[in-house]
């Protein structure tokens, strides 16, 4: 069995009314009671995307997958960079009007709501003005580069009384589903930790033909690398992590503390390379969670560490050890990235996988062909059709937000930072 | 499948290849939810509840891989079987030397393709035992790589590299680097040392063999691949790797060359241009390897 999208059906219709679903997840509630639209024009939910670079024209994508079955259309793209400007263009078959400039956008075109995938530094303004002009809002995580923007956002979500909802895409994935009604019913235990981590090789470099760093092209394409306008990997990977955190344990941290450093690519960026945080939680549970860019072994994870038990959000697993590696596809990638052509010694009978009894798991839910991105900008039109959202969707996006930022703080001053009480909404 | 998967497809940024990941792992998802007969409620595990007693209506798909396998067991002359399965489980139970006995024996009446009966007009399957049952295992990791080439072929993918438990393996275009893609053919008495190496530009290698690799380093017959013919398991560690443009044809035959005699494989490569087999035989503590090089041409 696997969670097709009937199965996945059943599962929100089943946990509706528990006090799982209301408490941790109400949104999944929109699953059961999707928004009424009629197939007129008049109907039609207008999108404008701002932002269409590697991950805003993913977003275009789901969309698009999105207008095969509701009354959807994608109306505008906006991109200030001119070949992703006209990559929208060709990916929208010409369809959806260009802009450069968001605000021309949203003057000009009829929209009811924007998505947004621009820089990190650029998602406060772009937010509140469509806000402000009456647009929803599904904006890409982190929300914004400083604690005052975060809020400012939020303000405006909560003075405007419109949707501003943040793309931490494990809010909608139906492994989290499952995972948070074992959780909640204590399937794993006390939950008495959390570790997560997010390790990868590579240089990060998004743009090479930027002339290196420092340059105006590449302050502007790998922004990513810029003080001024990311805090690197704990705002663009770290802030998906936090918010998982903060979600599971039902809580906000009470402090954070860690280190950060640039050990292996110091090729003129600002943000850390590595790093290290330690938060605690109400009921002494620390949170670990460290970023390396120079080393792949452990990739990415979100370990609950139970009395009873250990969940693997990422891999979907119950208890905690991996298949290994198979060592001739990692040879065989060596040789692709290292430009030869060798012979690997691959071929073989079947390899099967330990008895279960020695990989110590089983799958938390059944494995599933679901998107969880193309769940979530389903909710979004489906609550942009109802003119609201549940607040605790929002608050969750605002929250990962926030703590990203306090700690970045917390590694460039190397204390123990607080969340001050202006920012605890 | 029972195993795991990998996919490299060199080139693409992050956000494509998470998307087309995506794609193919919805794919890959949907055909083990119909294929598999460990999944109660799979297509296969319906059709082996219902075919025993009754007519048993198939979606067009699956017919259509039933008849794929039932025109291969004709192709090699009933070597290609997926009925064998009770027959596997008996063996995983009994030794050899208590031949014949009744269950033995009525099992080998009973299973085998001949029992499986198509409508074609009505698209319903009967089996005319009730003993026989359909495991697509032989099949259905080939049949996924077939459908994962369509789905990178659409999205016009042009390099990609696919494998199930690296037995399974479909190379997509030329390699990164330039040429074919290289795989080496393990050889299992000295791991990491390929016997031989298949050149593929836009193809397949399968493996098959009935033996693991004990602690030791030694070699151990499963006594899992039965001989459809004899209904024995085959008792020389034997392992066969083919490869083919078509990752099920790959598949299938590797399957049932693994206990066809030399000169009947001889008589089924002459009807596939391209298809190149190896046969290594462990049995002398050595690899023995056959290549079924073509005599005449």
């Amino acid at each position: 069995m696997y969670i097709d999208r009937r199965r996945f059906l059943e599962m929100t219709a089943a946990l509706a009314g528990s006090s799982v679903m209301t408490t941790a997840m109400p949104w999944f509630n929109i699953f059961n009671d999707p928004a009424p639209a009629g197939r007129n024009a008049s109907d039609r939910v207008r999108v404008g995307v701002i932002g269409v670079g590697s991950r805003g024209r993913g977003l275009v994508y789901n969309l698009q997958e999105l207008e095969k079955t509701m009354n959807l259309e994608i109306a505008a793209v906006c991109d200030t960079y001119e070949p992703h400007y006209q990559r929208a263009i060709e990916q929208t078959d010409g369809k959806a009007e260009a802009f450069f400039d968001y605000r021309e956008m949203i003057e000009k075109v009829e929209l009811d709501a924007v998505v947004i995938a621009s820089p990190l530094y650029e998602h406060a303004h772009q937010t509140i003005n469509c806000l402000k002009a009456g647009l929803h809002v599904f904006c890409e995580k982190s929300m914004a580069r400083t604690l005052e923007d975060v809020k400012a956002m939020y303000d405006a979500y909560k003075e405007t009384g419109n949707i501003l909802l943040i793309g931490h895409q494990r809010l909608f994935n139906p492994v989290y589903l499952d995972a948070m009604e074992r959780l909640h019913r204590g399937d794993i235990g006390p939950i008495t930790m959390l570790r997560a981590w997010w390790h990868r090789n590579t240089d990060w470099v998004f743009y090479s033909d930027t002339g290196g760093r420092g340059t105006p092209l590449d302050r502007q394409r790998n922004w990513r690398f810029y003080d001024e306008f990311s805090a690197g990997m704990i705002t663009e990977l770290g802030s998906h992590h936090f918010q998982v955190a903060n979600w599971v344990l039902g809580a906000l941290p009470e402090s954070v503390m860690g280190s950060g450093s640039i050990n292996f690519f110091n090729d003129g960026r600002e943000v850390y390379d590595n790093f290290a945080f330690v938060f605690k939680y109400p009921g002494d549970i620390h949170f670990t969670y460290d970023c390396i860019t120079s080393n792949k072994h452990n990739g990415m994870q979100v370990q609950v560490l139970g009395n009873d038990g250990t969940m693997e959000l990422e891999s979907n697993m119950q208890y905690e050890e991996f298949p290994e590696t198979p060592p001739a596809l990692e040879d065989l990638i060596k040789t692709i990235l290292g430009g030869d052509n060798e012979v690997i010694p691959i071929g073989g009978a079947t390899w099967i996988p330990d008895a279960p009894i020695r990989i110590g798991g089983k799958y938390i839910t059944p494995d599933y062909a679901l998107d969880d991105t193309l769940l979530y900008l389903e909710g979004f039109i489906n609550f942009v059709r109802k003119g609201s959202a549940p607040e605790k969707l929002t608050n969750e996006g605002y929250n990962a937000s926030i703590w990203t930022l306090l700690a970045e703080q917390a590694a460039k001053t190397g204390e123990v930072v607080t969340c001050p009480s202006e920012y605890i909404i | 499948m029972g195993t795991r998967f990998n996919a490299i497809l060199p080139g693409l940024e992050d956000e494509e290849g998470d998307r087309v990941f995506m794609l193919i792992k919805r794919e890959v998802t949907r055909i083990e939810g119909k294929l598999s007969r460990f999944r109660p409620e799979s297509d296969v595990s319906e059709m082996n509840r219902i075919a025993k007693s009754n007519d048993c209506r198939l979606d067009d798909e699956l017919f259509d891989i039933i008849k794929a396998c039932i025109l291969c067991n004709d192709i090699t002359g009933g070597a290609f079987d997926v009925t064998l399965r009770p027959m596997m489980d008996y063996w995983k139970n009994n030794r050899l030397g208590e031949l014949p006995n009744s269950e033995w024996e009525d099992l080998r009446v009973t299973l085998g393709m001949k029992n499986i009966h198509m409508d074609e007009s009505a698209k319903t399957i009967r089996f005319s035992s009730p003993k026989l049952e359909i495991d697509l295992g032989g099949f259905g990791k080939g049949y996924a790589l077939e459908k994962i080439r369509e789905i990178l072929e659409n999205v016009k993918v042009k390099c990609a590299f696919i494998s199930f438990g690296e037995s399974s393996i479909l190379a997509m275009g030329d390699h990164p680097a330039g040429g074919a893609w290289k795989i080496g053919m393990n050889h299992y008495l000295n791991p990491g040392k390929p016997v031989h190496h298949f050149e593929i530009i836009g193809g397949s290698v399968s493996t098959s063999s009935n033996f693991f690799v004990d602690d030791d380093g030694s070699l151990k017959n499963h006594m899992h691949v039965i001989d459809p013919l004899t209904c024995m398991p085959v008792e020389q560690c034997i392992s066969v790797s083919v490869m083919a443009e078509s990752p099920v044809l790959a598949e299938m035959m590797s399957t049932a060359f693994l206990v066809m005699p030399d000169e009947k494989i001889y008589e089924v490569l002459d009807q596939y241009e391209g298809m190149e087999p190896i046969k290594i035989n462990y049995e002398s503590g050595e690899a023995r390897i056959n290549l079924f090089e073509k005599i005449n041409s």
